[in-house]
């Protein structure tokens, strides 16, 4: 199981050394999409999660 | 009005009117993808049944948006063929290519995996699903570029030349088609104009219900998400509006002389046209308040580069027109006798300015016996209608920008967890619905009428990409286009406000799954 997820991520961080060059060479607008929409989502379910444990001290408090 | 011409006009008129339809449920779909996989992604890793209510509830939306985005996007692709033969003739071996995978990406990647997003809740694990999102939120958004890379080729041909043996463009690199600049900076600013959709779509039916205390917890919670995510796109949409402004006022500057009513050119810097009431017949502004020295490093990032007026632009094209003609002549020579090496040689010699003397032909359809009075003719079509450009495209600024200050203004109510106490603010939240779907039909407006006259820039012009059809069924079919998709319209809008009034299902308070 390990090794099968060691082969997952080395595969994912293959894909994304191969995105990072090709694109970084000639598509560096493509490159920033792909950036910013990961950043996009990730900041819009960190604060899902913020409100969470804002409504949890709050419920505290 | 000369047949041909009405022709033209109804065919301009029908692909504008369907894309701008069709254009009313696109970036819906575009953000709508997204926001619902970071929703699904926060219920994954929380287990909180909230998040998969919000989920649920906010892709029913989608969906009712998505089947009517396919339904009007459908008839766009089969007017390349039935009202713009000539064009899909001339292009057909580039345009192809990206419109076949982007038919792939929406209809199989797109809408196989849609299916099993609305009904594979129950039947997949939770990690599944939330890949199953994902792919949604790739397929519609890489369906999207496919267009894109193929409008990029229309305002900029790269990756392709004309071969007089077949009378077609031939693709000679599909990596230039792909990342032709302007494709890219296109594709990731329509992308994120989608991103911007959704988000104030969301913040406002949430903003809606927390003003009317219903379903608290889902709204408070898609509206910190939506803000969030929708203040980053907004910022994100306005630097590539920057980006592709400075690439189109490099590569198109008929257009760019048009989104700034420059009738002369001017010693740098030049002004900034911040309104203006132009005049086309009369080449100059009726009225304009302007701002000195801006618009030079706007648009060129210097304090001393020459920007070319409409005047300057009207000369160059004169000078291309009289350089085309013998390219245009030897093609003629060239159909009849592909053999011919001294036609070959010439159309070799003057290929590059072979659009230009196309768009002369419109008005001397015997080039060689052209007059003057015809190159004023023609020269003064390089310009594209520059009202309707400069003021969409001052449109498109503005609701930009107000919605950077109102995403901006919204993240901190809700950062702060006040946001249910600013009435003001959830009172406005629903009338900015609207502004988005403002600036994203601004923005085409800007984008296609601005590339006129061509149809693909100084290649093809767009008088000679029309299909032979005739007066009367052109009618007939705007006609009908406009009468089903303004039932498509009503029918949205009634199944949208249905199921916003109605809510989400079975919604209970925030309890934890584990």
């Amino acid at each position: 199981m390990i090794v099968l997820r060691m082969l997952l991520y080395s595969i994912i961080t293959l894909v994304i050394l191969v995105l990072v060059i090709l694109l970084g060479q000639k598509g560096a607008w493509y490159f920033a999409w792909v950036l910013g929409t990961v950043m996009m989502v990730l900041i819009a379910a960190a604060g899902a999660a913020l409100l969470d444990t804002q409504e949890e001290s709050g419920r505290k408090q | 009005m000369h047949d041909l011409d009405a022709v033209l006009a109804l065919s301009r008129w029908q692909f504008a009117v369907t894309a701008l339809y069709h254009f009313l449920f696109v970036p819906l779909t575009l953000g709508m993808t997204f926001l619902l996989a970071a929703m699904e992604t926060v219920y994954v890793t929380t287990g909180r049944q909230i998040y998969r209510d919000m989920a649920q509830f906010w892709g029913k939306l989608f969906g009712i948006n998505f089947a009517l985005g396919v339904a009007t996007g459908l008839t766009m692709e089969f007017q390349f063929g039935t009202n713009w033969s000539q064009y899909s003739s001339f292009v057909g071996d580039v345009f192809g290519a990206p419109l076949a995978i982007e038919g792939l990406m929406a209809f199989f990647l797109e809408s196989t995996f849609v299916g099993l997003m609305f009904f594979g809740w129950d039947r997949m694990s939770r990690g599944k699903h939330l890949l199953v999102t994902y792919m949604v939120a790739l397929g519609s958004n890489l369906s999207a570029l496919w267009i894109l890379i193929g409008n990029g080729f229309m305002q900029s041909p790269h990756g392709a030349v004309f071969d007089p043996a077949t009378m077609r463009m031939e693709l000679t690199s599909f990596s230039n088609l792909i990342f032709n600049h302007d494709a890219q900076a296109k594709f990731v600013h329509t992308s994120i104009a989608g991103y911007v959709t959704a988000a104030v779509f969301v913040a406002g039916i949430s903003g809606w219900y927390m003003l009317h205390r219903r379903h608290m917890e889902l709204a408070k919670r898609s509206f910190r998400m939506a803000v969030l995510f929708g203040v980053f796109a907004s910022v994100g949409v306005i630097s590539l509006g920057d980006a592709l402004g400075f690439i189109d006022g490099t590569r198109e500057p008929a257009k760019l002389v048009a989104m700034e009513a420059m009738w002369h050119t001017e010693q740098p810097p030049v002004a900034f046209n911040l309104i203006a009431f132009p005049s086309q017949k009369q080449q100059r502004n009726l009225y304009a308040l302007r701002i000195p020295g801006l618009l030079t490093p706007l648009v060129t990032r210097t304090m001393d580069t020459v920007i070319p007026g409409a005047d300057e632009v009207e000369k160059q094209a004169m000078e291309r027109m009289r350089n085309g003609i013998p390219a245009v002549l030897a093609l003629k020579t060239l159909s009849a006798d592909p053999s011919d090496s001294g036609a070959l040689a010439e159309f070799r010699k003057h290929q590059k300015d072979m659009g230009y003397a196309l768009l002369l032909e419109r008005y001397a359809p015997d080039l060689a016996a052209a007059t003057p009075h015809d190159f004023r003719k023609a020269a003064r079509d390089v310009i594209p209608d520059v009202a309707i450009v400069f003021w969409s495209f001052r449109v498109m600024v503005v609701a930009g920008f107000a919605l950077l200050f109102y995403l901006g203004v919204a993240t901190v109510c809700s950062l702060n967890n006040r946001v249910q106490d600013r009435r003001w603010l959830l009172k406005i939240a629903p009338w900015f619905i609207p502004v988005p779907y403002l600036a994203c039909e601004a923005g085409w407006l800007v984008a296609e009428m601005g590339r006129q006259p061509w149809t693909v820039y100084g290649l093809l012009p767009t008088w000679l990409s029309v299909s032979t059809q005739s007066v009367g069924s052109m009618v007939f079919s705007l006609t009908g286009f406009v009468l089903i998709y303004s039932v498509f319209i009503v029918v949205e809008m009634y199944l949208m406000l249905k199921f916003i009034r109605r809510g989400p299902d079975n919604h209970v308070a925030a309890p934890l799954a584990h």
